[in-house]
């Protein structure tokens, strides 16, 4: 008797954690704005931890509390510097630059590019700065070890972070396995 | 065995939790309620399954580690849930209408209104900075 009625409970918490998953899941594809994507993820997160729990509670698996920890700690972590990126690119308004506070991150902003003006002959420049180094690129020693087919396609120097996807789209494979 | 269907009982009720909040975050229609029902599974439905361990292993190791979970998380998610709540305030995604009153916009007034006098303040006092 006692069997049946802990089996049933099992599974009918395992099915429960399951569609709270996929529902959360749902509100993950759908959701609005990326801070409701975030939460959805947070849903995510607690029903992947309450199941290991109950996992490591009725199967004999205490080695498993670390990666508990590591859970909660992936959660804290993802939550805030999701929501420090939202507000961070809302700071970014000039509607939002008058201030105490704001003094301190505009300046924050502007000084790598003032130091960058300054000096303009440094290492860091072939990626801050693209449209100046056609001919730095096209040397063979830079351009090995970020992708093999750059030579070929013509287009321009080595794209820099924000360019990634678009020559990953019109170069094809090589460039992401190369780099 | 009635440990065994104890602590299956509190697994069961923290997937109960955590259904709630998956129901809450799609039934919801704005951020701070979304919020309010996805907060319920990471402190209320964690505690209730860590219960379910230690009931399963009273051992002074597996008690110690469940405790730091639980107070590392009930110190983390309130910060998280502000973060989240103060990025979509400043964003401004949530309805006003679904508000009873919101006490932050006087203080978002006062703090722009001494923001606007010190920038005046500044501006008259160094004009160097400026230029």
């Amino acid at each position: 008797m006692s069997e049946i009625v802990l089996h049933s409970l099992v599974i009918a918490g395992s099915v429960l954690l399951a569609a709270s998953v996929v529902i959360a899941l749902f509100r993950i594809v759908r959701g609005p704005s990326i801070l409701d994507r975030m939460i959805g993820t947070d849903v995510v997160l607690a029903a992947i931890m309450c199941g290991l729990g109950g996992y490591m509670a009725l199967s004999d698996r205490t080695d498993l509390l670390p990666v508990l920890i590591v859970l909660a700690m992936l959660g804290f972590v993802g939550s805030v510097s999701v929501s420090r990126y939202v507000s961070k690119s809302d700071s970014m308004t000039p509607g939002a630059e008058a201030g105490a506070l704001s003094e301190f991150s505009a300046s924050d902003w502007h000084m790598p590019r003032d130091a960058e003006e300054s000096s303009p002959g440094s290492t860091s420049v072939p990626q801050a700065r693209p449209s100046d180094d056609v001919t730095e690129i096209a040397d063979p020693t830079y351009d090995a070890h970020a992708d093999s087919g750059g030579e070929g396609e013509g287009t321009g120097p080595d794209p820099g972070p924000d360019d990634a996807e678009h020559v990953s789209d019109g170069d094809g494979q090589e460039s992401n396995r190369g780099s | 065995m009635v440990l065994d269907i104890i602590s299956a009982v509190l697994v069961f009720l923290g997937a109960v939790l955590s259904l709630a909040a998956a129901v809450g975050l799609v039934r919801f229609g704005d951020l701070l309620s979304r919020m309010h029902a996805s907060a319920k599974p990471q402190v209320l439905g964690l505690v209730l399954v860590a219960v379910a361990i230690a009931i399963q292993f009273p051992t002074w190791a597996t008690v110690t580690t469940l405790a730091i979970i639980i107070s590392f998380q009930l110190v983390t998610i309130p910060v998280a849930t502000h973060m989240v709540g103060r990025a979509g305030y400043r964003t401004k995604h949530l309805r006003r209408s679904m508000l009873y009153r919101d006490e932050l916009a006087e203080a978002v007034d006062r703090a722009e209104a001494r923001e606007i006098a010190w920038e005046r303040q500044r501006g008259t006092g160094t004009d160097h900075h400026d230029g």
